[in-house]
């Protein structure tokens, strides 16, 4: 019975990672920027909901709207910094925001100090004895919030008139520009939802893990590797790909011991580099 | 026109030099300074070393992995074999150029944003191996108490790195100068050439002739080495290591940081950078913000990549020309 408590440990890991790295899909997908700093993001937003949960008294649920409203207005933020970027596009934005990830770094470092902080939660974990499974609150609320965002971007994607101008903009700018579309206005709709979903997946990493101004880079390597196992623009993937990272690396720590986990992640995105080079480059959606 | 910049650069130098050289003998009470102008120096060498693949047009988020293993090399073959760290540390360097050997064979097809992720990632290798391979280079405990350097005696004179602060800054100053000549001599160099043709179109340079896939390959070991002994000296200078601290990303920015504010394309650059941004920061800011002074780093390299995207000593001899 270890075994299935595992698979459902490994599956709410996975969703947590595919909620953290739909924010970045998105905006890369739509705009190529490389967000480095996306880590940082979520951090922020983690550190906000802890903020507002411990001076405020605010209930968890309603730290939520208050950090994706938040990290809104500094994803739009970033678009304007990001767009007097000179070329080439995407090295560039990879190093600005390298410089903007050092920033929020130090800067929580010295708003939040250096101090391990997390959100408890004092719900009590659902038992089925029968099975000796335990599912904690913290797990539901991952499973459902992800899947419920993951759905949410794919209906706004695939089903509305806003969606199809942004899915054209993923797949070819120019050609969607010669369409008609306004294509800098989709970066900064990119950029907004995008802000949403890092606000949303921020109060959830304070709930799963412990926040730590310098845990930031390994959120933006886990987003990469499923924006880029998933392939740019496609929404379903990244729930797919989010899964399969937390087997591998439930697997690795189960097997090897929880050291070798960050190895797991290095090497994942260094073999999807190199073997999935075209997972980067937006390409054309054969279905449809 | 040229001939004039040159002169007023080499001019600039020389005071700079000579500053560096005497104004310890002016200072009654210098350690501070000593430390701080140390690290200085032992950042600029790093910043060169860094820009010595940069040139080719690659941006490296991983030198760390590098500056890491050198250090490691160096310090485990000291502990094991008590070999003076003089001999160690080209050990450590030839640990980090193995290390930059792998890097070409695996990221040869890799460009741009895709190397720089991948360069990224790569530190986490041998930085995991490290920490959890406790019988051999005790985790992430780190190793302590690494012997510092013998003092070297040239008859009467003696010259102790292991004592001295002021042995360590002119011993560092030496260094850093001595890789920042080989810098400038790449650049000057036929190989210099090359490595800008691969920068500025590849698919051009390799039907001119040029040898690209070798330019790059030495660039990135030869900068594998120097990094690698840069963390090797680093490991016997400071007696201390562990994987967080010589694996971190601050050892991998730093350089990147120094290079790119100090100008990429000078041959002084890294060294510009240096002498500028990190006395401000140890001096000015630590006291100011003990915490995350750090933060100064993150906002230069986005000042300088949206306004002077060429660095400050291209501005400077901008500036220089046009009086």
């Amino acid at each position: 019975m270890i075994l299935l408590q595992l698979i459902l440990n490994a599956f709410s890991l996975g969703s947590f990672y595919a909620l953290v790295a739909l924010g970045f899909a998105l905006i890369f997908g739509v705009t190529h920027a490389f967000n480095l700093a996306h880590g940082e993001m979520i951090l922020l937003s983690g550190y906000l909901a802890y903020i507002l949960g411990k001076q405020l008294q605010l209930p968890f649920v309603w730290t939520l709207p208050a950090c994706m409203l938040f990290l809104l207005l500094v994803a739009v933020l970033l678009h304007e910094l990001l767009g007097r970027v000179k070329e080439p596009y995407e090295l560039n934005t990879l190093v600005v925001t390298f410089g903007l990830a050092l920033v929020l770094q130090n800067g929580m470092l010295i708003c939040f100090s250096a101090d391990y902080r997390m959100i408890h939660s004092s719900a009590s974990p659902f038992e089925f004895s029968t099975l000796h499974l335990i599912l904690t609150q913290t797990q539901i609320t991952l499973l459902s919030t992800s899947l419920l965002a993951t759905i949410s971007v794919y209906i706004l994607l695939r089903k509305s008139f806003l969606g199809k101008a942004l899915r054209a903009t993923i797949q070819d700018r120019e050609a969607a520009r010669l369409a008609g579309i306004n294509v800098g206005r989709m970066s900064v709709i990119a950029f907004a939802v995008g802000g949403v979903l890092i606000g949303l997946a921020g109060p959830l990493y304070a709930r799963t893990a412990y926040l730590h101004p310098y845990g930031g880079i390994e959120a933006t390597l886990i987003a990469i590797i499923i924006t880029i196992f998933a392939g740019v623009g496609r929404i379903r993937g990244i729930l797919l790909g989010g899964w399969a990272l937390g087997i591998a690396e439930s697997l690795a720590a189960y097997a090897l011991g929880i050291g070798w986990r960050e190895l797991v992640s290095a090497l994942l995105l260094i073999t999807l580099l190199l073997l999935r080079p075209e997972g980067i480059i937006p390409r054309r959606m054969r279905q449809s | 026109m040229v001939s004039k910049t040159t002169t007023h650069a080499a001019v600039l130098f020389s005071i700079i030099l000579l500053f560096l050289v005497l104004w310890p003998a002016v200072l009654n009470d210098a350690s501070i300074y000593y430390r701080v102008m140390t690290m200085a120096f032992f950042y600029g060498a790093l910043a060169f070393t860094w820009n010595l693949h940069a040139l080719t047009g690659s941006i490296s988020l991983g030198h760390a992995a590098f500056f890491g293993l050198g250090a490691y090399g160096s310090a485990l073959l000291n502990y094991y074999t008590q070999t003076s760290p003089y001999v160690t540390i080209l050990f450590g360097g030839a640990t980090g150029a193995l290390y930059g050997f792998f890097w070409n064979i695996t990221f040869d097809k890799l460009r741009g944003a895709r190397l720089a992720l991948a360069t990224l990632a790569s530190v986490e290798i041998p930085k995991v191996i490290i920490d959890n391979w406790d019988s051999f280079t005790f985790g992430s405990m780190g190793l302590v108490g690494i012997n510092t350097f013998p003092a070297l005696r040239f008859g009467s004179f003696v010259v102790a790195p292991g004592e001295s602060l002021r042995a360590q800054y002119y011993l560092l100053l030496s260094f850093m100068l001595l890789i920042g000549l080989l810098h400038w001599q790449v650049i000057r160099s036929r190989w210099g050439w090359a490595i800008r043709a691969v920068r500025e179109d590849e698919t051009a340079a390799s039907m001119l002739g040029v040898n690209t896939t070798g330019a790059r390959w030495w660039a990135l070991l030869l900068s594998a080495f120097l990094t690698g002994l840069c963390g090797a000296i680093y490991a016997h200078l400071i007696g201390l290591i562990e994987p967080s601290l010589v694996f971190s990303l601050h050892i991998s920015a730093l350089p990147l940081v120094l290079t790119i504010f100090g100008g990429r394309y000078q041959y002084y650059g890294p060294l510009l950078g240096s002498l500028i941004l990190y006395p401000l920061d140890q001096l000015l800011l630590h006291s100011l913000i003990p915490v995350g002074h750090a933060i100064i780093y993150g906002l230069v390299i986005i000042f300088t990549l949206l306004f002077l995207p060429q660095g400050i000593g291209a501005w400077l001899q901008q500036r220089i020309r046009a009086v």
